[in-house]
């Protein structure tokens, strides 16, 4: 089993596993002050956060069990505090989310608090957290600009507290820029003591240990999950390939365009001994619309999905130490790699859910054993915003809707359920319509939407809301209308994605995959999301899987004709002998 | 293999009535027998019979009739922890059930919050589902988010529903349609509709089992209690007519929440009864704690694959309104995994994978890891010589010296030391480069850092300082870790009572009987009407006052407990403040009071200036039974020369050091103990460590405290 006869250097191995066990306890109390305490419900029911331990150096030592588009990217939330100031005291509570310094994109808001003990520095806690709105144009600031100064309030890192005492002109400047102020203010609130929990729990770790056993420790837990990372990426074969994919687009219709038009990412994945490359030269150049990811956001893409193939027993703790192993490169000024004021907003997930799934795809050819087809690609984002005519009060609503996991060696996927990079979850229908004038009048899987394949992808769901007795400015963020979510080795692909409009008269509308657009009173959004993709030849599925899913509704009868050869579905579904062919 | 222990904790016997309390467990079924007015406790353990629970449940109840001498008639309380439910959830061996959803919302099930449970597994299954979609079906109506009717409900569907559901051959069925919990109307005419055409299916609906918001959670709840209610009839029903034959009365079900409640209850809401067994053991806690003037406790209950640690404040159990039930057990502090979530009360249990067969093993990276795979019952711990390859924490306790390296419970079985050696040398020591000693004390430290992030999470989490409590151990394996988890705490005193592998079947003698009901009451505090809020909680009242008299207990020992969950308008999550008195306007003020001073201390602010919401009002019924003395002096205690050997046990700070070992049920009480010693009975092992002294009391609870060398805080 421990084939490096690796080991842990510098501690007894109990006091370092109780150590790293703390800080990630640590890092997961935080995560519960958050959830428990936010006012905004994609924070407090989706869970759209992330949690982290860094050390003195602004170093990822502890992740929460959070969301992976983040892995890529928090540590430089961190770093970008660390860079910016050198006068860094106790009782100091930072702001930023700048994607173009340390954040991702402008709503992710990061909370980063040194931890002191007595005047020596002990690391930080970092809460990055997604606001629902941070100004900008549209309500939930996800409108398609051309430049980032378009999207929303940009905050560099400074001072939110100095020394204990809040800063009130900072507060009063980020107060009025932002839609739903109240909201925004228990959001920061909950933030601020999340990070206050961490650091209470890092000081109680040096009383207990001293200063110098904990930095050691935090260096060691870096070291130790670069070691897995390094030890099981040995175990699996060499190889070199190569996959290519194309996004819808990015939102903006370009002079003489009669529609989005559609852009093409090209990666080079070669792995060799216990390190491996993913090489994005030949992708295509940043485009005008937010569809553009700084490096560390495609990074947290490629992590995400090599953790998961290298790693599926999760042995080796979330921090940066895990990246080591992992080289990510693709041209400065290529949609991967962008550069200042291109706008960004929804390349935060859409590319990092691109690129994960990419990876997949790539590593398919050497690692036929070790991957998933395509998942649904996209968070599939609908924000409403506007005055809520029962109250007269502001809001703005963001919610993600989830398609399926796509299809694997030996297990289908999974329905309608949040893949790769995300792990958000839904909202209640019945908050969802208390908090806000809309109403859902269908939420159900959708079926066919499954990729075929020995190994059926996952199913996507649909959803239809209807806004109530006022005009609403709403949003989408959607991929794979076009591209669809492929399969591997024999299987199809998933469903593309599909969104239309209806106005109060029942006449359909087109509503745009990224952008804003308004929704008359009475009037509706469907939303279908992508399913994922299957893997296998279809033909090869299981008879008795077949007809399950033909009773259950999740294939229709015409499909398992076209897509799995079958002769007489109907006679399958009674299960009459020889009807399966 | 049919084991039987038993130990009698007191003798001091005298007429009265007789409380017996049944709890099955996936190893063992323990009954425990005490007389009301003396106290006599009689403990009987027996192989449980998870083909058929019932038959080692009759099979125990009669061995421990016989050991006690008690007559049938002399029986006035049957109480009973079922893990019928649990079982039935976790081996998906449930009912067919059908589902019936407002039109456009079958799959909400199957839906759920769309998270999934592990984020890298790669080869994860998605979760179970309840009800197939092929048996889910929908009605064309819709309340909107007042309450009020936006669709009509429309009846002339419910004749083809009717028929669909026949076609299914469903066993139960489960309805919830949107926004019930505050428009009731068509959930009850749907489901009037359906009893009448389907007299012989159990029909839950979402507004009798929680009219609650969060419609996942309020479907998911329903479904259980569908899914579990034929398998529980039937349980019940085959229990009823056995005990009935054996002369004893008609048991009562113990429920998640604490106390217990008739068959009939159970049988209406199945979901109360799904962790019954964990919670008797902290009510038994509370009960010994008030009893011994600890009133204020963190409960530690150890056994071979799990370890539960809950809190107790003021001879009070705290409960939580949500859980999951099917999930794996785990430490994780965030909900949504791969169960299914209920919401009704459950004792607020953190529960991790961590006990006596958890495995330790080194990783590819050269760290020492302990579980969360466990040897289980079978094989069990290498020592046992079953078969077991792999070192186990209970083999780690053995080659420190502080298990007994020539048998245990009482030289029933034996132990094979050497074997137990070589699997730690090969698998743990030899790849560390440690010595014998220092990797089993590793995997002790371990094990014990992970047992007591557990109490971390129910104390310092929950805003208590864990300074301020006893630890209270229990199961077969607490006593052993207590003193170390109490240091890594910074507790000072620990307390073992007497039988500890058996503590929590005397938690279902010791307790109330007790329903818990709650509603939903959306309103902010400063908008509330006080008139209405208590009418609804009379409402409540009202109802539990037919099930306290369907019980025959007296009136004045029925108690009614108020309780509000609150929280500030925009947030998702509720904090149970009490609600004392009859709701007036004074009323409303100090609830959210009581909530502004309940977050200040749960997560370190509050936010005084914000408006208060109220979401769900609770009340506890309760007819109080008359107190069990789970404290009486032994009529046998120990005369002294209690000393029966010495061996070589290793402790942190002295390494191996000749270590005096005790008979337990020779030790007189008020004898003062100093550490290091171990202290030895028949179903457990206490060590003290080598600053610390224990003392057992006439009672025979051992307490242990941290030595006097300077204040241990």
């Amino acid at each position: 089993m421990n084939d490096h006869g690796a080991r842990v250097s510098g501690f007894d191995p109990a006091t370092f596993v109780v150590i790293r066990n703390s800080l990630y306890a640590a890092a997961e109390e935080m995560k519960i002050v958050l959830a428990k305490t936010a006012y905004s419900p994609i924070l407090k029911v989706a869970g759209d956060y992330s949690c982290g331990i860094f050390d003195a150096k602004g170093r990822m030592v502890a992740q929460g069990p959070d969301l992976p588009i983040h892995l890529g990217s928090m540590p430089d939330a961190v770093r970008a505090v660390v860079t910016a100031h050198d006068d860094i005291v106790d009782g100091d509570v930072f702001i930023h989310n700048d994607p173009y310094f340390g954040g991702s994109h402008l709503p992710d808001v990061n909370v980063v608090t040194p931890a002191f003990h007595g005047d020596e520095l002990i690391g930080f806690a970092c809460v990055r957290a997604h606001w629902p709105d941070v100004g900008g144009a549209t309500p939930g600031s996800y409108g398609a600009v051309t430049e980032i100064y378009g999207e929303g309030l940009r905050l560099p890192p400074v001072r939110l507290h100095s020394a204990g005492v809040p800063n009130r002109d900072i507060d009063a400047v980020i107060f009025a820029n932002v839609r739903t102020p109240e909201e925004r203010r228990g959001d920061l609130g909950a933030q601020v003591a999340a990070n206050r929990r961490a650091v209470q729990r890092l000081r109680a770790l040096v009383d207990r240990y001293g200063l110098e056993t904990i930095r050691n420790a935090m260096a060691e837990v870096m070291d130790y999950s670069e070691r897995m990372m390094r030890t099981l990426l040995a175990r699996l074969p060499d190889g070199e390939s190569r996959f290519e994919d194309f996004c819808d687009g990015d939102g903006i219709i370009e002079e003489g365009d009669d529609e989005d038009r559609p852009f093409t990412i090209r990666l080079r994945v070669s792995k060799r001994g216990d390190s491996i490359t993913a090489d994005f030269t030949g992708t295509d150049p940043q485009v005008s619309g937010p569809m553009n990811a700084p490096l560390s956001v495609t990074a947290s893409g490629v992590y995400c999905a090599l953790k998961t193939i290298i790693d599926p027993g999760g042995l080796a703790p979330p921090n940066s130490g895990c990246w080591r192993a992992i080289t990510v490169t693709a041209p400065e000024g290529c949609v991967l790699n962008t550069t200042f004021p291109s706008p960004v907003v929804y390349a935060n997930h859409e590319i990092s859910h691109r690129v994960c799934d990419m990876t997949f795809g790539a590593v398919a050819a050497f690692w036929p054993d070790n991957v998933m087809a395509c998942s649904q690609g996209t968070s599939a984002i609908i924000t409403f915003g506007g005055a809520d005519p029962r109250t007269g009060r502001r809001y703005v609503s963001y919610e993600t809707i989830k398609g399926g996991l796509g299809a694997r060696p030996g297990k289908d996927g999974i329905n309608a359920v949040a893949s790769g990079i995300s792990n958000t979850m839904n909202t209640p229908i019945e908050i969802l319509e208390m908090s806000f004038p809309v109403r859902v009048e269908e939420y159900a899987l959708t079926p066919d939407s499954g990729g075929a394949g020995t190994w059926r992808g996952g199913l996507a769901a649909q959803r239809i809301w209807r806004v109530l007795d006022h005009r609403s400015r709403a949003s989408s963020c959607l991929e794979r209308t076009r591209s669809a979510p492929f399969g591997l080795h024999g299987g199809h692909a998933g469903q593309a994605a599909r969104i239309w409009a209806e106005d109060a008269e029942g006449q359909v509308r087109r509503a745009p995959g990224k952008g804003g657009f308004d929704v008359p009173a009475g009037g509706r959004i469907h939303l279908h999301v992508p399913g994922s993709g299957g893997y296998g030849p279809p033909e090869r599925r299981d008879r008795a899987a077949l007809r399950d899913d033909l009773l259950d509704g999740y294939v229709t009868p015409q499909r398992a004709r076209s897509d799995y050869g079958v002769a007489d579905p109907e006679a399958l579904m009674r299960d009459e002998p020889g009807a399966a062919d | 293999m049919q084991q039987t222990t038993e130990d009698t904790i007191s003798s001091t016997g005298s007429p009265g009535g007789v409380r017996i309390g049944v709890d099955v467990g996936g190893t063992f079924t323990d009954v425990a027998v005490i007389d009301e007015t003396g106290g006599a406790i009689t403990v009987t353990k027996v192989s449980s019979t998870p083909d058929d629970f019932g038959r080692g449940v009759i099979e125990a109840l009669g061995q421990a009739l016989e050991r006690s001498s008690v007559p049938p008639d002399a029986v006035t309380l049957l109480a009973h922890a079922t893990t019928v439910v649990t079982n039935a959830i976790l081996q998906e061996k449930g009912a067919r059930i059908g589902l019936v959803t407002t039109r456009g919302f079958r799959d909400l099930l199957e839906l759920r919050r769309s998270a999934r449970a592990d984020l890298y597994d790669l080869f994860q299954d998605g979760p179970s589902i309840l009800a197939p979609r092929r048996w889910r079906m929908e009605i064309t109506e819709r309340i909107g988010a007042d309450g009020t009717v936006i669709t009509p409900l429309a009846e002339d569907e419910i004749d083809g529903l009717v028929e669909d559901l026949r076609a299914s051959r469903v066993e139960a069925v489960a309805v919830t349609l949107l926004f019930s919990f505050l428009n009731d109307d068509h959930e009850r005419r749907l489901g009037a509709r359906l009893r009448a055409a389907l007299p012989d299916v159990p029909v839950f609906l979402s507004s009798e089992v929680l009219p609650e918001i969060r419609e996942f959670e309020r479907t998911s709840t329903t479904a259980v209690c569908a899914y579990v209610a034929p398998i529980l009839n039937r349980y019940l029903a085959r229990l009823k007519t056995a005990v009935r034959e054996m002369g004893l009365p008609v048991p009562y079900i113990m429920g998640s929440g604490g106390g217990v409640f008739e068959i009939e209850e159970s049988l209406a809401m199945p979901a109360l009864s799904a962790e019954s067994g964990p919670a008797a053991g902290v009510i038994a806690a509370a009960l010994a704690g008030t009893q011994i003037g600890r009133p204020d406790l963190v409960s530690f209950d150890m056994g071979g694959t799990t370890a539960k640690a809950s809190l107790i404040r003021n001879g009070t159990v705290e409960t939580t309104p949500e859980y999951e039930v099917g999930g794996s057990a785990s430490g994780k502090r965030w909900l949504y995994g791969a169960g299914h979530p209920i919401r009704v009360p459950v004792i607020d249990l953190a529960e991790i994978s961590a006990g006596g067969g958890s495995i330790a093993w080194v990783d590819p990276a050269g760290a020492l890891r302990v579980g969360p795979q466990s040897a289980g019952a079978e094989p069990g711990p290498v020592c046992y010589g079953r078969g077991g390859t792999e070192p186990t924490v209970t083999d780690a306790n053995l080659l420190l010296g502080r298990l007994d390296a020539d048998s245990l419970l009482g030289g029933e079985l034996p132990i094979d030391y050497e074997r137990a050696r070589a699997a730690m040398e090969d698998r743990v020591a030899g790849p560390l480069g440690l010595t014998m000693d220092d990797a089993a004390a590793a995997v002790i430290r371990v094990v014990n850092n992970a047992m007591a992030e557990a109490l971390r999470i129910v104390s310092v989490e929950r805003g208590h300082d864990a300074r301020d409590f006893t630890l209270f151990c229990f199961g077969g394996a607490g006593p052993l870790h207590a003193a170390a988890l109490a240091e890594e705490l910074d507790i000072a005193e620990v307390i073992a009572p007497p039988a500890p592998g058996a503590f929590s079947a005397l938690g279902l003698v010791a307790s109330d009987i007790r329903r818990d009901y709650g509603r939903t009451f959306f309103s902010v505090v400063d908008d509330t009407d006080p008139a209405a809020l208590e009418a609804v909680y009379r409402q409540m009242e009202d109802e539990a006052r037919l099930m306290l008299a369907r019980t025959g207990i007296a009136p004045s020992a029925w108690e009614f407990a108020r309780t509000a969950d609150l929280r500030y308008i925009r947030q998702a999550y509720e904090l149970t403040v009490d609600a004392p008195g009859a709701i007036d306007t004074g009323g409303l003020a100090s609830l959210a009071r009581g909530f502004h001073e309940r977050h200040a201390q749960t997560y370190g602010h509050a936010n005084s200036g914000e408006r208060v919401q109220i979401v769900t009002l609770r009340l506890a019924a309760t007819a109080r039974l008359p107190v069990l003395d789970l404290t009486r002096p032994r009529g046998d205690v120990g005369t002294g020369r209690s000393l029966k050997s010495q061996r070589q046990a290793w402790f942190a700070d002295t390494g191996r050091v000749a270590t005096p070992v005790h008979d337990r049920a020779r030790i007189a009480p008020g004898t003062l103990v100093a550490g290091p010693a171990i202290i030895e009975s028949l179903d457990s092992t206490i060590v003290i460590p080598p600053s610390w002294q224990a003392t057992p009391d006439d009672g025979g609870f051992v307490t242990m405290t941290r030595s006097a060398t300077g204040d241990p805080r």
